[in-house]
């Protein structure tokens, strides 16, 4: 039976809240599209589902193949957004996944992921599904423009997504607080069970 | 879509970005404008008889125009000094179309119905200019397709930015757009005349309590070599046509605006008498050949800028400096995305050139932001990213492929009139 994931993994059954947080735009001009005309390829949409949705009882082999975190980037005709080829973390990989998280992002480049992050707060544990848009200060003009103008036809598809994340560069990203602090204020105290220290 | 008959991807688009101090035009995917010259322009009226020769425009209202920098240059009995924008909006339409004109026929060299046009506009323009503009492209350019696009929202995607505060200082006002999600925040614009025009008028005041003349170079034939300081010895050139007061103005702002670039510094701190007594003199000369050093002026008139308190002349102070600006445009949006707005402060904008700008920008900030936010300030160090990134932007948005979907093409025109500008360019 397939379930919408939840806010908590301490109660399972029930379901998260789908926040759908109507755009400042959607008032003003309801047929406004997002400024470049790039569109999204169906099998994004997909495994958005896949992490967002997720089996009640896994098997052990089910759980390790989750995805932890992929990348989207544009098709080489720049017409599309595809999922990136062999960029992505498993949930049963070895090591820390949010350092190998960081270290995927292209250095030189702009990027949109999924993050499925695990933290704890002093009463609970959680994992939330997080919207990163990726692009560094050294990416190309052309590369900045069009993923920053593109970035709102991803976004739409990704309906109930609670956290969304701007970052422009490493110092932006590679200390898990900032992460941390995005996904409960100052109330976490873990992210993939390592400790926010100060 | 119209553009298809051009060949594909290849639409063959031009951007225009507009300000109120200078144009820049050229083919879209290009990566700076073919032209970029001032938005000024010189307007005479005719009495009678002919036009005279060489003038660049005519009207049916009987005015020619003067207008890109060599032309406007030329001393002219006559000629006033008009401006086609008022308050970033387009006002004076004739004027601009004289500029419209002017670009094609100049530095297009091309068929205005031959290419999509897309242009930048002021966050805050009226629904009615929009469509007006919409309205001559169409009926009287005969362009296939046009859009319009906000210049904060071009400076934002430009820098890699969605969601971000851009601080726009040119040379009628200084203006924080908060830009959340690709789309302008219209509730939490907030605009300050202090800009390059007013550093400009602080040095003319200057200058007259100093009793140094302003010789802008047209009227002088000829100067020597002075002392630092003495009066400056020149001759005048014989043959100047009676030009008008507005006219002369503008050749004189220009004299001061290069003494601004050249000499003027922010200081990193709020202004102290003691500190700018130390500052390192810098000598600079007139064109009229009067040689001098600057010292503590060179701080003293741009603090106005970030602390209007002290600026004479400014009757009972309200206005903003620039920290306030964003300060308070920040403010005025919703509290959940204040933290992506200070994360993205955006700097643009010919006025933040001056020296210094932005790194005092950032030290008023960071104290005057709450001091849990995190504040990240981004100034391209290319001073023509500064100077183009609204058109920059356009270009590289007006040559994508997938972008040919979202003109208003002539035929959604012809069947959707001027509202089409809308619903098609929020």
């Amino acid at each position: 039976m397939l379930v919408q994931r939840c806010l908590s993994v301490a109660a399972p059954a029930v379901p998260r809240p789908v926040e759908q947080v109507a755009h400042p735009c959607d008032f003003l001009c309801p047929f406004a599209l997002q400024a470049s005309g790039v569109t999204v390829e169906e099998n994004v949409l997909t495994v958005f589902n896949d992490m967002k949705v997720r089996k009640a009882q896994p098997n052990e082999e089910e759980r390790r193949k989750r995805k932890k975190a992929v990348l989207f980037c544009l098709s080489d005709d720049k017409k599309k957004i595809i999922m990136e080829e062999g960029r992505e973390i498993l949930q049963g990989e070895e090591g820390d996944p949010y350092l190998k998280f960081v270290k995927m992002l292209p250095p030189n480049d702009c990027r949109y992921a999924l993050y499925d992050a695990t933290y704890e707060t002093k009463e609970t544990k959680k994992e939330d599904l997080v919207f990163i848009f990726w692009a560094p200060e050294g990416a190309p003009l052309k590369s900045k423009m069009i993923y920053a103008s593109s970035k709102d036809a991803i976004k739409k598809k990704f309906t109930g997504i609670k956290h969304e994340w701007q970052v422009n560069g490493l110092d932006d990203i590679k200390d898990r607080k900032t992460l941390g602090e995005k996904l409960g204020g100052s109330s976490v105290i873990t992210l993939e069970g390592k400790p926010l220290c100060d | 879509m119209s553009g298809g008959v051009y060949g594909g991807d290849e639409v063959g688009a031009l951007v225009f970005d507009i300000g109120s101090f200078s144009i820049r035009a050229g083919y879209a995917g290009e990566d700076c404008p073919k032209a970029d010259f001032p938005t000024s322009l010189g307007a005479h009226v005719e009495e009678e008889g002919p036009a005279e020769m060489g003038s660049e425009q005519e009207n049916t209202s009987g005015r020619s125009f003067y207008l890109d920098t060599t032309a406007l240059h030329v001393p002219r009995a006559g000629v006033e000094l008009i401006s086609p924008l008022k308050n970033g909006m387009i006002e004076e339409w004739e004027g601009f179309q004289a500029i419209m004109d002017h670009v094609y026929s100049k530095h297009i060299k091309s068929e205005p119905s031959l290419h999509p046009v897309l242009m930048s506009e002021a966050p805050w323009n009226s629904r009615a200019n929009r469509e007006k503009l919409t309205e001559l492209m169409f009926e009287h350019y005969n362009i296939p397709a046009f859009f319009l696009c906000k210049t904060a929202v071009l400076t934002a995607f430009a820098n890699g930015r969605a969601t971000g505060l851009v601080l726009d200082s040119g040379a009628t006002h200084t203006t924080a757009i908060p830009v959340h999600d690709g789309y302008v925040l219209q509730q939490g614009i907030v605009k300050s005349p202090l800009a390059g025009d007013f550093i400009t008028m602080q040095c003319r005041e200057m200058f007259q309590e100093m009793n140094i003349e302003i010789i802008p170079p047209y009227m002088i034939a000829s100067k020597e070599a002075v002392r630092e300081g003495a009066s400056p010895i020149w001759t005048k050139k014989d043959k100047i046509p009676p030009v008008t007061k507005s006219w002369h103005t503008y050749m004189c702002n220009e004299v001061i605006q290069d003494f601004q670039a050249s000499v003027l510094q922010v200081s990193d701190s709020p202004y102290d008498e003691q500190v700018a007594a130390q500052m390192p003199t810098l000598h600079y000369e007139m064109p009229s050949g009067y040689n001098g050093d600057y010292g503590a002026e060179r701080l003293r008139i741009p603090e106005g800028l970030f602390d209007p308190s002290n600026v004479k002349g400014l009757s009972g102070n309200t206005m903003l400096g620039v920290g306030h600006v964003v300060t308070t445009s920040i403010g005025m949006c919703d509290i959940d995305i204040r933290p992506g707005l200070y994360g993205s402060v955006i700097v643009t904008g010919g006025n933040t050139l001056l020296q210094g700008f932005t790194e005092r920008l950032n030290r008023e900030l960071s104290q005057k932001a709450p001091p849990s936010m995190r504040l990240k300030l981004i100034a391209s160090s290319s001073s023509m990213e500064r100077r183009f990134s609204p058109w920059i932007g356009g270009s590289i948005l007006a040559s994508l492929g997938t972008f040919q979907q979202m003109w208003i093409s002539k035929q959604e025109y012809d069947e959707g009139g001027k509202q089409s500008v809308e619903r098609k360019c929020p």
